[in-house]
C-alpha cells in the first residue's frame, strides 16, 4: 500500500534550517514540443503560506501546478515537497492534494465517498475515516448533504466538497486549480473568505492558481506573477501593486498608467492622480501635466476618466464619489492639468525582456 | 415598399391561430410528432406479436402444415418438457453469456487503450480497425473462421509447424464461442468507449492525487463509470448472439442447435 | 377437377419453386425462345421451405414446384397442387416404369405431377482412410470414426436408420423405412442417437458436405452423386458406394399449383423438360439420374460413360433396391394406422441432433 509518509527525509533538509520550506523548485522547466510551457522557475514557499500563482492564461501557471502535483513530468529540474525531492515521484506518492478547476468529483460516489475516497486509499480505518470526513464537512458547511451525489449540488457546494475531499487528507501542501472560476461573483468572493478562513484553520500551505488579479490580491500572502512560462515578479500583495518590477507586472495588476520622461520609463496608479481644473492650483512639488478628458465613465463608488495627454499618452485617472458625482461628470472634453507626487512614481526595471508584454499571449491553450 | 408590408401582415395573421395554439397547448406538438411512429408500433409490431403469440396456442398439421385452430397449451408443455428444447435453451443462453462475457473482457481494455490512452492518431486508426469489417459480409466473415479453424485451416497448419498436435475445434460448440465472440466484438467495444470517453481524465487525476494507484483508480473510478457503456455492449452481444442461426449452421457442429435454429426449422412447419 | 385435355398458348410467364440448377440458362433460354414463357425461380433450401411456400395451392404466385418425394404427400393431401395429364407430355411414354406411377407423387391411378429426375443416397468416403471401399452403412454407426462422420440435417435420415436395421436387426420386422411402427421408429431414432456423437455435423447444402470433406474435416457420410462428382472434379480422393444393405433415394416431380395462374406454359414447361436432350442436360449439371430412358444416348453423347455412371440405362429391378423417399404417414401398408406419422419424424430430428 502506498501511504505517503509525513515525515521529511532529515537529509533532505540540508540541515539549513529546521523547518524546510514547504515547496523549493529548481530551474523547474517544460515543453510541450515546441510550446514552452514553463521556462526554467524557481521558486520557495514557506509552510503555512497562502501564496498564488497569477498569470493570463498559458502563461504556465496551471502547468507549474501540475508538475508540482505530479500529473507533469518536467523536463529540467528538481521539485522538493517538504525537503524532499519528489521530482520522479508519481503523484499517489505525493504529499499534495489538489482542488481541480473543474472539481473532478466522482459522479459516482456520494458527497461523504468522494471526501473519504483519498482516506480510505490510504486505509485509514473505517471509524477514523467516518470522523475525519464529517469534520471535513462540517468544515465546508455542508453538514447534512453528505449522503447527496455530485449531481445533485449546486456549483458552490461542489466547490466545497472538492476542498474538502483535499483538505481532509491533511496534505502538506494544497494545490488549487482557479477553484472558483466557474463560480458567480457574488459566491466567489464569499469563497474567497472562506478559503482564507479554512486556509487558517487547518495551516496547510496552498497554492493557489488563478488569472484574476483581484482575486489574488485579496487573498494571498504573497503572489508570484507569471508570463511566458516565468515569473516576473514575486512579493506580496502591497508590493506588487505599489511597486511592480516589469511593465508586465504592471499591467496585469490594476490599471497602468505608463509614462516615459527623459528616457526613465514609469507608471503612476490612477488613484494617485490629482485631476487640476482652470482654477486649481498643484500642491508644491507635484509633476504637472496638461490635457483633456475624452471620456468620463461613472462606476458607482468611483469615477473613472480617460485623458489623452498634450504629449499624446492616455492616462486613466479615478475618484472616489465621496460627494456626489454630478459635477464631476460634466468635465467630459474640457482641458484639464493632471498632477502627481514624484514618489507615487515607479520606475520600472529597465533590465526586462522586451517580449514580456502584458496578457498577450493567448495562443497557447494551458494543458 | 406598402405591397411588401402588407404580404407581411397576411402572412402573419395568417400563421396565429396554429402558432397560436401550439403555444396555448404545449402537448399538441409532441403528440403530433409521436402519432405516426406510435400508431405504426401499435399497428405492425404490437398486433403482430399479438397474433404470434394467438397462434402459439394453436397446433398445426405436420403434414398438411396447416394450423389447426383448437386452443390448447401442447406447445408449451413440449418446450418445457421435452429435454431437448431444455439441452438448446440452455445451450444458447449459456453460449450467448459466455459470449457477453468474452466481448466484456476483451473490450475494456481495448476501449480503456482507446479512449484514455491512444494518441489522436491511434485512436482514429484503432477506430477504423473496429468499424472496417463491420462493413464486409457477415457470411465472409464467419467463413473466414471456417478457413482458420476446418481440419486443414491455418490454425492446424500453424500447430503443426511449430510441432505441436492439431486442434480439431471446427465445427464443436468452441468454433461457435470463438465466432460469436469475434463477430459481435465491436458492438462491446464502441460503447464501451463512448462510455469511457465521457470520463473526464481529472477523475483519474483526482484519484492519483488521493493517493490510488493507477489500477486503484480505474477500478474505483472507471470502471463503475464504464458500467452504463459495458450493459449497453452486453445487450447488444447477447441478443445478438441469442437470435443468430446462422452461424450455428455454418460453424457449429452435431449439437450446435440454436433456438434460432429451431425457429428456423419450426418456421416452415408453421408459416 | 380433371386436368386440362390440351395445351393452350402460353401466357408468357411461369414462376417455379425449385431447386437451385433446376432450371439453367442452358435449357430455359431455348425454351423461352420457342414458347415466349419467361420463367422466374424462386430456389428452396429445403422439402419444409418447399411445401411452405405452395401453402394455399400456391396463392397464385407460383405454378409449379419440383418436389421432391418426402414433400409430395403433404402437397398433394394439402391440396396445394391438383392432377396432371399425362397424354400431354409424349416423354412420359419413355419414362422408366417405375416414374410412371410411383406412390410419392401417384394416388389410386391419379398423377399429381411428372416425374423429373432421381438419385441415390450413397455411401462417400476418403479413398485415403478407406483404401478397401467400406461395404456396409456400419461404417457410419462404427464409433471408430468419431468425429469424422457427416449426414444429412433432414428428418427424412430415420429412413437411413430404419434401411440399416431392416437388414441388421431382422427381429424389428420393418420391411419399409418409410412406415414404422412405434417400436420399429424408437429402434430407429435410438441408433441415430447414438450416431450422434459420431457425427462431426449435420450437413444442410450439399456444399456443406463438399467442403468437409476437401478439408479433411469428415472421412465418411451420406451423400449425392451430385458431392461425389463435384469432389472428384476439385481432385478430391473420394469415392461413392451403394452398400449391401441398399440405399435411400431421392426423386424429383414437378406438381403443378392448385391456383396456378399460367398452367398452359407448366405444361410447356413438363414437356420441355421430359425431352431426352433436356433430361440429359439437367442430369450431368445436377449430377442426378434422368426418369426419361432416350435420354442415356444423349447422355452418352455429352460425356461418354455417364450412362452407365448414373444408372440410366438400370433395369427395372434395380429401383427395388432403393427405397425412395415418400412422406411417412399414420396410414401403414396393411391399412392399419400404427405408423408413425411425418411429424413426429421432425419431433424426433429435433431431439437427436438438440
Amino acid at each position: 500500500m502506498a501511504v505517503k509518509s509525513k515525515e521529511a527525509k532529515p537529509e533532505a533538509a540540508g540541515g539549513q534550517s529546521p523547518h524546510p520550506a514547504a515547496l523549493r523548485l529548481h530551474g523547474v522547466r517544460k515543453n510541450y514540443g515546441h510550446v514552452v510551457g514553463v521556462d526554467g522557475v524557481d521558486l520557495t514557499v514557506d509552510e503555512g503560506e497562502f501564496f498564488t500563482l497569477l498569470g493570463p492564461s498559458g502563461s504556465g501557471k496551471t502547468t507549474l501546478l501540475r508538475l508540482i502535483a505530479g500529473f507533469e513530468r518536467p523536463d529540467a529540474g528538481r521539485i522538493e515537497l517538504g525537503g524532499r525531492d519528489v521530482t520522479s515521484m508519481p503523484p499517489h506518492l505525493r504529499e499534495t492534494n489538489t482542488v481541480f478547476q473543474d472539481y473532478a468529483l466522482f459522479p459516482h460516489m456520494t458527497v461523504g465517498e468522494n471526501i473519504g475516497y483519498g482516506l480510505r486509499v490510504k486505509g485509514v480505518p473505517a471509524a477514523e475515516r467516518r470522523e475525519r470526513v464529517e469534520r471535513a464537512v462540517r468544515m465546508v458547511r455542508l453538514v447534512g448533504l453528505d449522503k447527496r451525489r455530485p449531481n445533485q449540488l449546486s456549483g458552490g457546494q461542489r466547490q466545497r466538497v472538492a476542498l474538502a475531499r483535499a483538505v481532509v487528507n491533511e496534505p502538506e501542501v494544497l494545490l488549487l486549480d482557479e477553484p472558483l472560476g466557474a463560480l458567480d461573483l457574488k459566491l466567489r468572493q464569499e469563497m474567497q473568505l472562506e478559503l482564507k478562513r479554512i486556509q487558517k484553520q487547518v495551516g496547510i500551505t496552498f497554492i493557489y492558481v488563478t488569472h484574476d488579479q483581484e482575486e489574488a490580491l485579496t487573498m494571498s500572502d504573497r503572489v508570484a506573477v507569471m508570463a511566458n512560462g516565468r515569473i516576473e515578479q514575486i512579493g506580496p500583495p502591497l508590493e506588487l501593486y505599489e511597486r511592480p518590477a516589469t511593465e508586465f507586472v504592471a499591467g496585469f495588476i490594476g490599471i497602468s498608467n505608463l509614462l516615459t520622461r527623459d528616457g526613465i520609463k514609469f507608471v503612476v496608479r490612477p488613484e494617485k492622480l490629482h485631476i487640476l481644473l482652470e482654477e486649481d492650483s498643484p500642491e508644491p512639488g507635484m509633476t504637472v501635466e496638461p490635457g483633456v478628458v475624452e471620456q468620463v465613465i461613472y462606476v458607482g463608488q468611483s469615477t473613472r476618466f480617460n485623458v489623452r495627454l498634450d504629449q499624446g499618452e492616455p492616462l486613466v485617472a479615478v475618484r472616489q464619489n465621496t460627494e456626489a458625482a454630478d459635477e464631476a461628470l460634466q468635465i467630459g472634453g474640457r482641458r484639464i492639468r493632471l498632477a502627481w507626487a514624484p514618489e507615487h512614481t515607479y520606475v520600472l526595471d529597465q533590465q526586462q525582456e522586451p517580449d514580456a508584454k502584458p496578457a498577450s499571449v493567448e495562443n497557447t491553450k494551458e494543458k | 415598399m406598402a405591397v411588401t408590408d402588407a404580404g407581411r401582415l397576411r402572412k402573419n395573421r395568417g400563421a396565429a391561430p396554429l402558432q397560436t395554439l401550439l403555444w396555448r397547448w404545449p402537448w399538441v406538438r409532441p403528440a403530433l410528432l409521436l402519432t405516426p411512429p406510435l400508431a405504426w408500433f401499435v399497428l405492425v409490431y404490437l398486433t403482430s406479436l399479438v397474433l404470434l403469440l394467438i397462434t402459439a396456442f394453436w397446433t398445426i398439421d405436420t403434414f398438411t402444415t396447416q394450423i389447426v385452430q383448437v386452443w390448447n397449451l401442447d406447445n408449451f408443455r413440449i418446450i418445457l418438457t421435452e429435454p431437448a428444447y431444455r439441452l438448446i435453451i440452455g445451450r444458447t443462453v449459456g453460449i450467448a453469456a459466455l459470449v457477453t462475457v468474452t466481448d466484456g473482457l476483451l473490450a475494456f481494455p481495448f476501449a480503456y487503450y482507446m479512449a484514455k490512452v491512444a494518441s489522436r492518431r491511434t485512436q482514429t486508426i484503432l477506430f477504423a480497425a473496429v468499424l472496417l469489417p463491420l462493413w464486409a459480409s457477415y457470411l465472409a466473415r464467419v467463413y473466414a473462421w471456417i478457413l482458420i479453424l476446418n481440419h486443414s485451416g491455418i490454425l492446424n497448419w500453424s500447430l503443426q509447424s511449430i510441432g505441436l498436435p492439431p486442434a480439431n475445434i471446427g465445427y464443436t460448440n468452441t468454433a461457435m464461442w470463438l465466432v460469436f465472440s469475434y463477430i459481435w466484438l465491436p458492438f462491446m467495444i464502441i460503447p464501451t468507449y463512448a462510455a469511457l470517453e465521457r470520463v473526464p481524465d481529472s477523475l483519474l487525476e483526482a484519484a492519483a492525487d488521493l493517493g490510488a494507484r493507477r489500477w486503484r483508480a480505474v477500478l474505483d473510478i472507471v470502471v463503475p463509470l464504464a458500467i452504463p457503456g459495458v450493459v449497453a455492449g452486453s445487450i447488444f452481444t447477447f441478443s445478438l448472439t441469442l437470435g443468430d442461426y446462422i452461424t450455428p449452421i455454418l460453424v457449429g457442429g452435431a449439437g450446435s442447435t440454436f433456438i434460432g435454429n429451431v425457429v428456423y426449422i419450426g418456421a416452415f412447419e408453421a408459416l | 377437377m380433371a386436368p386440362q385435355t390440351s395445351i393452350g398458348p402460353g401466357e408468357g410467364q411461369l414462376n417455379l419453386v425449385l431447386w437451385d440448377g433446376y432450371a439453367d440458362k442452358s435449357w430455359v433460354d431455348p425454351f423461352t425462345a420457342t414458347t415466349g414463357c419467361k420463367v422466374n425461380q424462386k430456389p428452396a433450401g429445403s422439402s419444409d421451405e418447399m411445401v411452405s411456400l405452395m401453402k394455399d395451392g400456391g396463392a397464385g404466385q407460383w405454378d409449379m414446384v419440383s418436389a421432391s418425394g418426402d414433400a409430395d404427400l403433404r402437397l398433394i393431401y394439402g391440396g396445394d397442387v391438383k392432377p396432371m395429364n399425362t397424354s400431354l407430355i409424349p416423354d412420359f411414354a419413355n419414362f422408366q416404369t417405375y416414374f410412371k406411377a410411383p406412390g410419392y407423387n401417384t394416388i389410386n391411378g391419379i398423377h399429381y405431377g411428372i416425374s423429373l429426375q432421381w438419385g441415390p443416397n450413397t455411401l462417400l468416403y476418403s479413398t485415403k482412410k478407406f483404401p478397401n471401399a467400406p461395404t456396409s452403412w456400419s461404417t457410419i454407426y462404427d464409433p471408430a470414426n468419431k468425429g469424422l462422420l457427416t449426414v444429412p440435417d433432414n428428418p427424412i435420415q430415420i429412413a437411413d436408420a430404419a434401411l440399416y436395421l431392416s437388414k441388421t436387426q431382422p427381429n424389428l420386422g420393418i420391411k419399409d423405412p418409410y412406415e414404422l411402427t412405434q417400436k420399429q421408429f424408437d429402434a430407429s431414432v435410438a441408433l441415430l442417437k447414438q450416431q450422434r456423437p459420431l457425427i462431426k455435423k449435420y450437413w444442410a447444402l450439399a456444399t456443406d458436405e463438399i467442403t468437409l470433406f476437401q478439408n479433411g474435416d469428415v472421412v465418411a457420410g451420406a451423400a449425392w452423386p451430385f458431392q461425389t462428382i463435384q469432389l472428384k472434379a476439385a481432385g478430391a480422393a473420394v469415392a461413392e458406394t451403394i452398400p449391401i444393405e441398399g440405399a435411400t433415394g431421392w426423386a424429383d416431380t414437378w406438381m403443378l399449383a392448385t391456383k396456378a395462374t399460367h398452367p398452359n406454359c407448366a405444361y410447356l414447361w413438363t414437356k420441355w423438360v421430359s425431352t431426352p436432350k433436356v433430361q440429359a442436360m439437367q442430369a450431368l449439371s445436377f449430377g442426378e439420374t434422368p426418369v426419361n430412358t432416350k435420354a442415356c444416348a444423349e447422355m452418352e453423347a455429352l460425356s461418354a460413360g455417364s450412362c452407365a455412371q448414373y444408372h440410366a440405362d438400370a433395369p427395372g429391378s434395380y429401383f427395388n433396391t432403393i427405397k425412395f423417399w415418400t412422406t411417412p404417414t399414420a396410414t401403414c401398408d396393411d391399412g392399419s394406422n400404427n405408423c408413425i406419422p411425418y411429424a413426429q419424424w421432425q419431433a424426433a430430428w429435433t431431439t437427436i441432433t438438440a
